[in-house]
């Protein structure tokens, strides 16, 4: 008892730690405005406080700028973490990331065509380009699933390699909208290495209910995720119901990639590493490593987007900084447990 | 306790391959069955489709009655639990992790509470001796460890049934020891309907009381150990010489696989006699056979170790009661199968009063003697008196060891001179 005692401790230790490190990118911006004024506003904003004076821009930048994205930063971090600790739970592979079942591929080739219609029109807060790009994330799911069935199972392997060859034809559809609409060139590579500049409330809003929901759903799972890590044949013989197991996990896990890459863009490689470095640090078992993944993930994305808006005066994109810090990370740490890490 | 599971008329294929042919048998609660044959046989597919993994193409599997396709995951994994064949786990689970996998099928459970759940995970792992690494990484325990760990698992699983993939397949001797003997608890002592599939046909016959043999997907042999295991039906699944006999210690037949048939023969067969009952010419014995030649024996008393390799190979002999100085009438009955032979092996064997007048009359035959200088003299003079005078006969040549003559036979050494002066 007091091994969980003690496990409870270093889950909230480390959550006050991300915490603090999320207050740190909140008060870290290129507008330097005072600590004292920052916390002031927040505590009005969070606390119902009396805010006393404080300056109408500074007060706009830290709640209608600065703290909606850093939580939607946060929400897009742990979500896409969530989703590739399970999906490499399901998959057994090392190499699965959200993106894996080409989901990231149609979302950039809706997102293209949003772009070069240039969005007239919209729909609860969302342009059309989030619009178009949440259906096509939806729609490869719904066709990969579906190319890779197999009477009434779902094979993994065929899952993998269609998610990998329908991903490949949408990427090189997005390249033919690209080369006949040289103009949107840029501003269509932009959105696929993904930003979160320019997010506010309403995405967080968006994006938070389907979150939880998602989360909730795969969290619910934890323990035939972990039977899962058996094999898939042993995993039946322990008596789960593995394709169910496996459509519950891609529904859930779409979703939430969807709705994140149809507000964010592509940012790659979060989904990655985290639950690789998760698993790592607190082990295989998904009681805990989901809940870990969602918060050292969202925490990690939150400390990269406020470099991305730091580091330099023209934004650069949050998705170049989550791979450049990342992968050489990820491979220390490879090199460190001298295993494979999954 | 134990449940009863049947197979009627199971058909399976892969693809197009079938691997299951119309394969029908019944585990009968508490029985513990072994299941045999070569590869490919379809023994482990029979596991698949209880596991509902492959799904029949004809037939029925039937658990406790019901119709094994009905059942969910879960209620299957209430009643049936698989040890599996492969079970390495590249993830950082503990043992005790695993074992309380096994509980998984009563997660949905209404009104269980954790404490149960810990005791039946903690008296699995007691009962294989395998709670005292209850908290060692599973990836780092040894092969035999690691499959004891597994049989927990299928413990802790409260099934009815126990089915097991080849569970010694990767254990060295006494593991496999171990697990068979737990196996066998199993059925004996839980009363749980136990079936594994073995490679190894002597621990199949020694701890399963009924075995069922498989080829081709098809049951083609089924009953007691020692209804199975027999030369016949062995021949029919590998195609190899085997000798089958009486294991030493346990009441049960013992294989001793020989080799692989090449089916290459020689095509100048010999007549060739071979005087022994020793200990020491069961090999020379096994070769001359196998080359194609015609082999004889004797005189041999019984029980000794060259006579139970002539008659696990079906070579005519001459036989003696055990112990029993060779009479008269057998001493004839040998000479009278020397006559014809192209030539005779005196094997290396100690000659005494109660053996040497199997030398008696050689030299009168005409047939070539090899004979093999080690033999030793029990007799006071009798044997060297009885090799001079097959020497003064012109019939006697000399070898160190059997190899020589196995030579000799090839054509690669001293040439035989074989009898009407044939010698070629």
């Amino acid at each position: 008892m007091s091994k969980e005692g003690r496990k409870k401790g270093i889950v909230a230790l480390a959550a006050a730690g991300c915490l603090i490190l999320i207050y740190i990118c909140t008060i870290t911006g290129i507008t330097s405005i005072p600590v004292g004024e920052i916390n002031r506003i927040l505590a009005s904003k969070l606390l119902g406080a009396g805010a006393g004076a404080v300056d109408a821009g500074s007060e706009a930048i830290i709640w209608k700028v600065r703290m909606p994205r850093v939580i939607l930063g946060f929400l897009a971090g742990g979500g896409l973490s969530v989703c590739g600790a399970a999906y490499q739970g399901i998959f057994r592979n090392p190499m699965a990331d959200p993106y894996i079942l080409g989901v990231s591929s149609g979302a950039a080739l809706g997102a293209s065509l949003g772009i070069i219609m240039h969005g007239s029109g919209g729909f609860a807060g969302l342009s059309l380009t989030a619009l178009l790009a949440f259906a096509g994330a939806f729609a490869t799911v719904f066709v990969v699933y579906h190319i890779s069935r197999r009477g009434r199972t779902v094979p993994v392997a065929s899952l993998l390699l269609s998610g990998i060859a329908v991903g490949q034809s949408l990427t090189a559809l997005m390249s033919l909208v690209m080369i006949f609409n040289v103009q949107s060139m840029n501003q269509i590579m932009f959105w696929t290495l993904g930003s979160l500049n320019g997010k506010g409330w309403p995405q967080v809003m968006l994006a938070a209910p389907w979150l939880a929901a998602g989360a909730a759903v795969l969290l619910s799972m934890r323990r035939e995720l972990d039977i899962m890590l058996m094999g898939e044949e042993t995993a039946t013989q322990l008596g789960v119901d593995t394709e169910r197991l496996k459509k519950k996990v891609l529904i859930s896990s779409s979703v939430i990639t969807a709705v994140l890459v149809s507000v964010t863009g592509i940012i790659g490689f979060v989904g990655l590493v985290v639950p690789h470095v998760v698993r790592l640090a607190v082990g295989p078992k998904h009681r805990i490593l989901l809940p870990f993944s969602l918060l050292f993930g969202g925490t990690f994305l939150v400390i990269c987007d406020t470099l991305a808006r730091s580091l330099s005066p023209s934004e650069i994109p949050v998705g170049i900084i989550t791979a450049a810090f990342g992968g050489p990370f990820f491979l220390y740490l490879l090199r460190r447990s001298g295993k494979a890490g999954g | 306790m134990g449940g009863r599971l049947e197979f009627c008329g199971v058909s399976a294929s892969y693809g197009e391959t079938q691997v299951l042919s119309d394969f029908s048998m019944t585990l009968e609660p508490g029985d513990l069955t072994g299941l045999i044959g070569a590869n490919g046989a379809g023994k482990s597919t029979l596991i698949r489709c209880v596991s509902g993994l492959l799904p029949l193409t004809s037939g029925r599997i039937l658990l406790d009655g019901e119709d094994n396709a009905g059942f969910r995951p879960a209620a299957r994994a209430r009643k049936v639990a698989v040890v599996p064949q492969n079970f390495n786990v590249e993830f950082d689970f503990t043992a005790e992790d695993i074992v309380t996998m096994g509980r998984n099928p009563y997660a949905g459970e209404k009104g269980k509470s954790a404490s149960r759940e810990r005791r039946i995970v903690r008296e699995a792992m007691e009962r294989t001796g395998t709670a005292g690494f209850a908290g060692r990484l599973f990836s780092q325990l040894s092969g035999g460890e690691k499959q004891r760990v597994i049989i927990a698992r299928a413990i802790a699983q409260e099934p009815e049934i126990i089915l097991l993939d080849e569970p010694t397949s990767a254990l060295d001797l006494s593991h496999q020891i171990e697990v068979m003997e737990l196996v066998r608890q199993l059925s004996a002592e839980e009363g749980l309907t136990v079936m594994a599939v073995l490679h190894d046909v002597n621990l199949a016959a020694r701890y399963c009381r009924r075995l069922v043999m498989m080829k081709g997907g098809k049951r083609i042999a089924e009953g007691s150990p020692r209804e199975v295991v027999t030369r016949k039906n062995l021949n029919q699944i590998y195609n190899m010489k085997v000798i089958v006999r009486e294991h030493p210690v346990f009441d049960c037949p013992e294989i001793l696989p020989i080799r692989v048939l090449s089916g290459a023969a020689t095509d100048r067969p010999l007549r060739i006699h071979v005087i022994c009952g020793g200990a020491g010419a069961g090999r020379v014995l096994e070769e001359l056979d196998e080359m194609g030649h015609d082999v004889s024996a004797g005189v041999l008393n019984q029980g000794s170790d060259d006579w139970a390799v002539c008659r696990a190979l079906g070579i005519p002999m001459s036989e003696e009661r055990p112990f029993t100085m060779i009479s008269e009438e057998k001493q004839r009955e040998n000479l009278e199968m020397m006559k014809d032979a192209d030539v005779i092996l005196v094997a290396d064997i100690p000659f005494g009063a109660a053996n040497i007048n199997n030398l008696q009359g050689l030299e009168e035959l005409g047939v070539p003697v090899v004979f093999h200088s080690h033999c030793q003299d029990f007799t006071g003079g009798g044997l060297a008196e009885r090799i001079s005078a097959i020497r003064r006969a012109g019939l006697l040549a000399e070898i160190g060891d059997h190899d020589e003559f196995l030579a000799m036979v090839r054509g690669d050494g001293p040439e035989i001179r074989k009898k009407d002066g044939k010698s070629e």
